[in-house]
C-alpha cells in the first residue's frame, strides 16, 4: 500500500469539526439519499442471516426467530400503556412499530365487523402495507413467509400480549409485493 | 378499490383467479373480470402473477419500496 493512498485516507476521515459531548443529535446524517448503499447493507447482511440460519437450522430457524421476535415485543411493549380493549392495543402496535412498519384493520365485504368470530375462533385481519422485512427478503431474492418474517410475528405476538394480558397468535394468511394479510387470533 | 382488467391485453390464463386470495377475479367468456373489487386488500400479487400485465388497480396504497438500487435503475432508464 502506498504512501499516497494512506494520506488520502487521512484526508478523507480529517475534519475542523468541532464536535461537543453535550450536543444532542435530533437527525441521521448524511440525508437519506446518501444513505442508499448503508440501507442496502443493512437489508443484505440481514438477508445473508436468515439465509445462513436456515442452512444451519433447517426448519428449527422459525421456532428461533419467532421465539427472539416475541421476547422482544414483549421488553419493548413493557414502556406502552396497558389496554384491554382491543381497538386501544392496536393503536399502541401501530405506535410502537412506526416508521418501519404500518398496518391496518382489514376485513372482507361480506363480514359486518372487523373482529370476527368464526369457527369459535376470535380474530382480526391485519393488512400490512410497509414492511423492511419484506424489503430485506425481495432485495435478497428470499421467500416471503419465512425466519425473517417470524420475527415480526413473534414480535408482535409479544407486543399485543404485553399490551393486552391476553395470549394471541398470527397467521399468514397471504404474502404479496405490495402488502401481506394477517390473522391475529386472541385467545 | 377500482380495479381494471385490460380486455385486449389479458391472455385468459386465469392466473390471477387462482392466485388472487381474495378471489376479486373470475374468467368470463376467456377474459378477466374483476368480479368483487371490495375485497382486494391491494397485495398486487395479480401485478407481479399476469403475464400480460393487463391489471391496473386505482386508489391503492403503494408500500414504501427500499430495495429497488437507485443506482443500477439510472443506468438502466439511460440504456432502455
Ligand atoms: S391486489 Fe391482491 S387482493 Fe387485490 S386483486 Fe390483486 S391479488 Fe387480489
Ligand atoms: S393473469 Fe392477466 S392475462 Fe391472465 S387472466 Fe389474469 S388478467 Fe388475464
Amino acid at each position: 500500500m502506498s504512501a499516497g493512498y494512506i494520506d488520502e485516507l487521512h484526508e478523507a476521515f480529517h475534519s475542523d469539526l468541532v464536535y461537543r459531548s453535550e450536543e444532542i443529535p435530533l437527525e441521521c446524517s448524511p440525508k437519506p439519499k446518501e444513505m442508499e448503499q448503508t440501507l442496502h447493507g443493512v437489508m443484505k447482511l440481514n438477508g445473508l442471516v436468515i439465509r445462513s440460519l436456515e442452512e444451519i437450522a433447517g426448519r428449527g430457524a422459525n421456532a428461533v426467530t419467532y421465539r427472539a421476535g416475541k421476547k422482544f415485543g414483549h421488553e419493548v411493549a413493557k414502556y406502552f400503556q396497558k389496554r384491554e380493549d382491543v381497538e386501544g392495543a392496536l393503536h399502541e402496535l401501530s405506535d410502537l412499530l412506526r416508521g418501519q412498519y404500518s398496518f391496518e384493520v382489514w376485513k372482507p365485504e361480506d363480514k359486518e365487523t372487523f373482529i370476527i368470530e368464526e369457527n369459535g375462533e376470535t380474530f382480526i385481519y391485519l393488512v400490512f402495507h410497509d414492511c423492511i422485512v419484506r424489503q430485506t427478503l425481495r432485495r435478497n431474492g428470499l421467500d416471503q413467509g419465512g425466519p425473517l418474517c417470524q420475527t415480526l410475528f413473534g414480535y408482535v405476538v409479544g407486543a399485543i400480549e404485553e399490551i393486552t394480558g391476553r395470549k394471541a397468535k398470527l397467521e399468514i394468511v397471504h404474502t404479496g409485493p405490495n402488502a401481506c394479510l394477517k390473522k391475529l387470533v386472541l385467545k | 378499490m377500482e380495479i381494471h382488467v385490460d380486455k385486449d391485453a389479458c391472455v385468459g390464463c386465469g392466473l390471477c383467479v387462482k392466485d388472487c386470495p381474495m378471489h376479486v377475479y373470475e374468467l368470463q367468456d376467456n377474459v378477466s373480470v374483476a368480479v368483487r373489487p371490495n375485497n382486494c386488500m391491494g397485495c398486487l400479487s395479480c401485478h407481479e402473477i399476469c403475464p400480460a400485465q393487463a391489471l391496473e388497480h386505482r386508489g391503492i396504497y403503494a408500500a414504501r419500496r427500499h430495495y429497488i438500487d437507485i443506482n443500477v435503475c439510472e443506468m438502466l432508464r439511460k440504456v432502455v
